[in-house]
């Protein structure tokens, strides 16, 4: 191997900052610009991991990349459903994951030094927020195990409190805070790890409301779409994907009749919606 | 001061241990899977202290799984593969990379070479310790229910330190279950920090169960039971519920069956719980949903229904439905 072969530090920042610069243009398609990324920052990963590179610096990097995986896991998710982008978003998923536990040793191996990272508790807590689902494990040890090896002040800090509270709403099926709760504390990055999730929360209300709701009191989707931070055209669209009929009173209000039993989760999975009250994030 | 752990002498005595047909050098090999693991701990604290990495315990149990090689075959000396496993599991869980139980315990489970039957007794009861605590990591709670009462019934009743052990984790999985321990068990073993927890269930008082957790939050963490105790919180809901329902069939048995919305509402405030009626009316749905509550919820009259039979229907030990 010779030194040319080899970037220096300064070189890999600037590179970083040319890429990521790109990630806000509007002239090419999403995939076209996350391939271009994906590539090359996965060759500066490489680079730093060759050279060694485990400080500060390092650790702001990858941060950085992080950043890009997340954000792209949402926006791939909305550039529809072609079975390549499907692919894309596992590998992209595979690559997040992949830095994510890097930035977490280097987290641990700079932990001497009196620095504390101003970005480790929201980055600690997403890998709270990417294992929410106890049958899907993306990096492959529960979280029981994992909260043994995280630090006492980013266990009790604003942003893992958040995800820890997240956890508790979606496994019990409490979709009330569960929204309530994202709407007001959730940060940018965790919104786009969270948006995956709320389809599912927002179906699980349906069936619970179909299954143990009055059947002479069908349920008004006006009150529902706003706990469920959603409007109420696309809880109708919801409703329907999910089997399920609604109705209309004789005030045009649109209702959902329980006891249904043609309730079912649609195979192809969800398509996403838009959060009512977080529109900042939506771009 | 140990600057190389001992891989000089197993590294002898183990070909030739591989090359005697028959089990008669079992002892000794348990000794030096026992010491090298012990070693290797001292060696990586040390290591530790002077602030290079600790990379001999991961040596050990790589060397470990080596011998776990040479003693899963059919000849007399698979009796000894247990020890071993479980050797492994020390080293593994102290580690923190859990995740390589797994190849261990398939070949144990699934291998037809073994006849778990045929193990000696005391490393039946480890095995059935550590894979029990995996499957309290993984939430599986009837699998875990049976590794752990196994592990608690062939415990030597002596040993109360192991007995202990196997509580710790035996409980909360129990609690999921809807069994709970007797008083004088916690206090036996000194496992006080259950107390405020199985009195929240059995008062149904959701603040009960909060501050417990709050308070030894450290150490259900580090033991890895705090997921599984949060969880409780639908049981405490439930018996929450049918306290209501006692005291209003007290007051009026022919109306005991309706419980208005805001009642709950009112009990949690006392509880110093501030949750609306949107909530409420989600997690009486959840109680529903999942079998703990039997009846139904009108939204408009914001009141819930009971059943008039049965309408707060017991686990019996299975986990609540999802």
């Amino acid at each position: 191997m010779q030194a040319s072969d080899v970037r220096p530090l300064p070189v890999l920042e600037d590179t970083l900052a040319y890429l990521l610069n790109l990630l806000d243009s509007t002239d090419h398609p999403f995939e076209v610009v996350h391939d271009f990324i994906f590539d090359r920052t996965r060759s500066i990963r490489q680079d730093l991991s060759m050279q060694n590179i485990v400080d500060d610096k390092s650790i702001y990097m990858y941060e950085k990349m992080v950043k890009f995986h997340v954000i792209s896991h949402l926006k791939l998710q909305r550039c529809g459903s072609s079975p390549n982008i499907s692919s894309v978003h596992y590998l992209n998923m595979e690559q997040l994951t992949k830095a994510l536990t890097s930035l977490y040793n280097l987290y641990d191996a700079n932990r001497d030094s009196s620095t504390v990272y101003r970005n480790e508790a929201e980055f600690r807590s997403l890998y709270v927020l990417l294992h929410l689902d106890s049958n899907s494990q993306p990096m492959g040890e529960s979280l029981s195990l994992w909260f043994h090896c995280v630090p006492h002040p980013i266990i009790r800090s604003k942003e893992m409190c958040f995800a820890r509270s997240v956890l508790r709403f979606y496994q019990m099926g409490n979709y009330v805070r569960f929204f309530s709760t994202i709407s007001a504390e959730a940060s940018y990055l965790q919104y786009c790890i969270l948006e995956l999730y709320m389809s599912k929360v927002r179906a699980l209300s349906l069936s619970y409301i179909n299954n143990a709701g009055y059947k002479l009191h069908p349920y008004p989707l006006v009150h529902l779409s706003k706990l469920l931070k959603m409007k109420e055209s696309d809880l109708e669209v919801l409703c329907n994907a999910c089997g399920l009929e609604t109705c209309a009173d004789e005030m045009e209000n649109k209702l959902l009749p329980t006891k249904q039993t043609t309730f079912c989760c649609p195979k192809e999975g969800f398509q996403s919606y838009n959060f009512m009250g977080l529109e900042q994030f939506e771009r | 001061m140990l600057t190389t752990p001992s891989k000089k002498q197993p590294m002898l005595f183990f070909p030739e241990f591989r090359n005697w047909e028959s089990a008669w050098a079992l002892e000794a090999l348990y000794v030096v899977a026992y010491e090298i693991r012990i070693l290797a701990e001292r060696a990586d604290r040390e290591l530790a202290f002077n602030g290079k990495s600790p990379e001999k315990l991961k040596g050990a149990g790589s060397f470990l799984m080596k011998v776990f090689g040479v003693l899963a075959g059919k000849g007399p000396k698979r009796v000894g593969a247990l020890y071993v496993t479980c050797q492994l599991f020390k080293i593994y869980f102290k580690l923190g990379t859990v995740n390589l139980c797994r190849s261990v315990i398939r070949s144990i489970e699934t291998a037809r070479i073994f006849d778990f039957e045929e193990f000696p007794k005391r490393d039946k009861v480890t095995y059935m310790y550590y894979t029990g605590r995996l499957e309290v990591f993984n939430e599986n709670f009837p699998a875990a229910d049976h590794k752990l009462s196994y592990a608690l019934m062939h415990c030597h009743p002596h040993n109360e330190a192991n007995i202990r052990m196997i509580l710790k984790y035996l409980i909360p999985v129990k609690l999921s279950i809807g069994v709970l321990p007797k008083d004088w068990l916690l206090e036996k073993y000194g496992l006080v920090e259950y107390n405020n927890v199985i009195q929240a269930l059995k008062r149904g008082d959701l603040r009960l169960l909060r501050e417990a957790l709050e308070e030894h939050e450290d150490r259900f963490l580090r033991s890895g039971v705090f997921l599984v105790l949060e969880k409780l919180e639908l049981q405490v809901y439930q018996r929450l519920l049918k306290k209501i329902y006692i005291i209003q069939k007290q007051r009026d048995p022919s109306k005991a069956h309706q419980m208005k919305l805001e009642v709950i509402v009112k009990a949690l405030k006392w509880l110093e719980i501030d949750m609306d009626l949107d909530e409420v009316e989600c997690i009486v749905a959840i109680l529903i949903y999942k079998n703990l509550v039997k009846g139904y919820f009108a939204h408009k009259s914001k009141v819930v229904v009971l059943s008039k039979q049965d309408p707060f229907p017991k686990l019996n030990s299975k986990p609540v439905n999802s």
